[in-house]
């Protein structure tokens, strides 16, 4: 939950425990994070801080917030960030560590199915020269599986973002994109197959068309 | 049945000096550890329990199945609890048939669906057993899951009933008046909704006193409810104050 906060002054903090009722449901209240609606009324499911948020027309959105503790699970739809752990003939399995703009404390599992790599001529698609075990990939989450999250690099924004070449060296420098399935290392000018994100740095977005 | 002791005195007192309503002594803490996300530590007269809580993170047992919360209670008494060295902390009979037990009490309290395909994982360590193990385990584990964060309808607690040989109810009862040869009633319940989330009976009495007993162990229920609340609120007031209402949005 996005929503800002800060307004409240520091005199009128409301604690709340959980199944304490807060208030009654009504058409212009909106129930927030940490409450739960029952036989119309609102009621807290976890201790925290009570926040009410006037949010756009007359809309008031209440929410319980804990200090210093916050939940995220990446959601169906959500562009996630993540690191390539094992790459098969098939798939590719990675470690979500970030979702949106959210670092997760513990990672979730990922798979990337070949499939889902990028959107045309998927048949021809190879899973071991468009990632390497290590990379940082952006992915779109697709689904949930009972063990995993499947996740998509079909669009042009997202792939590999972060990558380094495959012969280890000490002071390992990441390769730079040179064009969407290529990138080269600027020391050894190595160049390598990957399926590279269209990540612009904000001084080009202008002079895209 | 016949050759029980008397639980409660000519005075009308109990063997330990309280009245048949009156509960042990509760002290409580949050927060007691730093690695698990949430920590509880209670006190209930001489037993002593420590909860610890991991979690909600993703399952990762193979048993879990299509879109349901795996909740994974460990129950365990220390060797030093009992006043017998205990051989097996955890495994026994008992121990297990506890931990079910929390799951059971634990699955009722928990809004399972906002955390689906996820685990949580529950620790009890007791570490000094007298009497009514199994409602303060799920009390610890309940003050635990509040400092971890966790989503509940409501406070689930437990509480012991039992009954005196002149047919009078007495609440929370310890270790001597357990093997005194009282029956024991166990009940873990949603005080507020006025729930019962899980029953347990050791011994049998006349069905006539079982309406009592029950609610002279939902009384005590609500008493320790509001003795957690007070805690929590306490515990809530002390952390935030001390991070300065700091909110992670």
């Amino acid at each position: 939950m996005e929503t800002d906060t800060t307004d409240q002054s520091k005199d009128d903090i409301l604690i709340c425990l959980p199944g304490e009722r807060l208030c009654r449901v009504e058409d212009n209240v909106v129930l927030g994070e940490g409450t739960y609606e029952q036989g119309g009324y609102i009621y807290a499911s976890k201790s925290g801080i009570v926040s009410i948020v006037e949010s756009e027309e007359k809309y008031q959105m209440v929410s319980v917030n804990k200090p210093g503790f916050h939940l995220t699970i990446p959601a169906t739809g959500d562009v996630v960030t993540a690191r390539v752990l094992v790459t098969t003939p098939k798939f590719a399995k990675c470690a979500i560590f970030c979702v949106r703009n959210v670092l997760l404390e513990s990672s979730y599992r990922g798979l990337l199915r070949k499939e889902d790599v990028r959107e045309t001529e998927k048949d021809r698609v190879d899973i071991y020269k468009s990632f390497k075990p290590g990379d940082i990939i952006l992915a779109r989450v697709i689904n949930q599986m009972e063990q995993s999250f499947m996740l998509s690099t079909a669009e042009s924004e997202l792939g590999v973002v972060i990558a380094y070449a495959s012969d280890a060296r000490k002071n390992r420098i990441p390769m730079v994109p040179i064009g969407w399935g290529e990138m080269q290392c600027p020391q050894t000018t190595i160049k390598e197959p990957r399926k590279v994100a269209k990540v612009l740095p904000e001084s080009t977005i202008k002079s895209e068309p | 049945m016949a050759g029980r002791m008397e639980l409660l005195s000519e005075q009308g007192l109990r063997l330990d000096g309280r009245r048949p309503h009156e509960l042990r002594h509760i002290k409580c803490k949050l927060g007691v550890f730093e690695q698990p996300d949430g920590s509880a530590y209670m006190e209930q007269g001489n037993t002593k329990v420590l909860a610890a809580v991991y979690g909600p993170h993703q399952a990762k047992s193979k048993k879990a199945e299509g879109n349901d919360l795996v909740i994974n209670c460990q129950y365990s008494q220390a060797t030093f609890s009992t006043a017998e060295r205990k051989n097996r902390p955890r495994g026994d009979r008992k121990s297990l048939e506890f931990k079910m037990y929390l799951q059971q009490a634990l699955s009722a309290a928990i809004k399972s669906e906002l955390y689906p395909r996820s685990q949580i994982d529950v620790y009890v360590e007791v570490l000094q057993a007298d009497g009514a193990n199994y409602a303060v385990s799920l009390n610890a584990a309940t003050l635990a899951l509040i400092d971890a964060g966790i989503c509940l309808n409501e406070f689930v607690v437990a509480c012991t009933a039992s009954l005196s040989k002149s047919n009078i109810p007495l609440t929370d009862i310890s270790h001597i008046e357990e093997v005194s040869g009282g029956p024991k009633l166990t009940i873990a319940a949603l005080p507020t909704a006025e729930k019962i989330a899980f029953m347990e009976m050791s011994e049998r009495f006349h069905i006539d006193h079982l309406e009592t007993v029950i609610e002279t162990a939902m009384a005590g229920c609500r008493e320790i409810r509001d003795i957690l609340e007070r805690a929590v609120k306490e515990h809530l007031i002390h952390m935030g104050s001390a991070a300065d209402w700091a909110r992670v949005g």
